[in-house]
């Protein structure tokens, strides 16, 4: 590992990302890119009684589906990064309860998937074998936890923003056939209009 | 041209040029006849009332009853959000949008449990506009108080 400038770290050991899944809602299903999801849900419920507990349900199948598809039994993952918009990352929390790892609930907020596979890179860059990373975000539990209510009658600007119902999750391993983690970079944590930014 | 990175205020304006407005002339439209629509049905209910013999005080609480019945029905029956995103201030402003207001966080709130849910959260959107409608009413009723003395004592 060696660290090239103020923000940029080269892998030695380059990781590499040995399986993917998804799991979307009904709003990102009706989208262009609906056939590169594993799952599509036609309620954004999916049977649970709160949005909450339905985003970790979300987490849950996610990774049911990614260890299935990488064929890598759950015992062999090693540390799990994971981050959504609620408190604490609860519903990380709850939806990877069940594997029984180490986990670092981050928030990034849209970063959160990015800032997950830089940190396991680092983790695999020094020994470890698997790790997990996943971001979920469900729209209305963050319409709850940032915006209004769901039922509230305004008008929403043009410009306004709409967040993803899905959940991604990736494997990261110390070998396999790519793509590899070669160099991260993080951004600094500045405001424009700061000199020091530039 | 100078470069919009360079400072806070240039960044700001860069942004506001490039991001598309709300559609003003439409979004006044909508609300204006939405609105009005709303407005003529209580008028409706009001002159019915009257009609029928009751009184003034009692036909405009009749009035307000039955509008905020029926946008707090609507709301319930996720209609009301629908409307509202059409027609913005139109429905917003007339006593329905208050009674949407109430009810859609209790509605939202209510998987919390009904008391630290509903009870607590029920009010997160119109508690402003009741906390500093009475304070200013307070305020208002003292002003009057030390000014037209006259006036109450008689």
């Amino acid at each position: 590992m060696q660290k090239l400038g103020k923000q940029t770290i080269k892998f030695d050991y380059p990781p590499t990302i040995l399986n993917t899944a998804t799991i979307v809602g009904p709003k990102e299903a009706d989208g262009p890119l609906a056939k590169y999801f594993d799952k599509c849900l036609e309620d954004e419920m999916w049977g649970e009684k709160s949005w909450e507990k339905a985003e970790s349900k979300i987490i849950k199948e996610t990774v049911n589906i990614l260890v299935a598809k990488s064929g890598l039994p759950t015992e062999k993952i090693e540390y799990c990064f994971a981050g959504d918009l609620i408190n604490q990352c609860i519903s990380s929390t709850f939806g990877l309860r069940e594997l029984n790892v180490p986990l670092y609930g981050i928030f990034g907020a849209c970063s959160t998937f990015v800032e997950a596979i830089q940190l396991a890179s680092v983790f695999i860059e020094n020994g470890i074998n698997y790790a997990l990373c996943t971001a979920s975000s469900h729209f209305c539990s963050a319409e709850r936890q940032f915006r209004f209510p769901l039922e509230l009658g305004n008008q929403r600007p043009p410009t306004a923003q709409w967040t993803v119902t899905a959940c991604g999750a990736l494997i990261l391993s110390k070998e396999g056939n790519g793509p590899f983690v070669t160099h991260i970079t993080s951004r600094k944590n500045c405001r424009y209009g700061n000199k020091r930014c530039k | 041209m100078t470069n919009p990175l360079d400072t806070n205020k240039t960044y700001q304006s860069y942004v506001d040029k490039k991001s598309p407005n709300s559609p003003l002339l439409k979004n006044c439209f909508n609300a204006f006849w939405i609105g009005g629509l709303i407005c003529s049905i209580g008028q409706i209910i009001f002159s019915y009332c009257t009609y029928r013999g009751l009184n003034e005080t009692s036909s405009s609480t009749i009035v307000s009853i039955l509008l905020i019945g029926l946008s707090a029905f609507l709301t319930g029956l996720n209609i009301f959000n629908k409307i509202g995103k059409i027609a913005g201030a139109g429905s917003l402003v007339p006593i329905t949008g208050f009674a949407n207001s109430i009810v859609a966080p209790a509605m939202e709130y209510k998987t919390e449990g009904y008391v630290m849910g509903v009870g607590a959260k029920m009010f997160t959107i119109a508690g402003p506009v009741i906390v500093y409608g009475i304070s200013t009413s307070i305020i208002v009723g003292l002003l009057y108080l030390i000014f037209n003395t006259q006036a109450i004592l008689v």
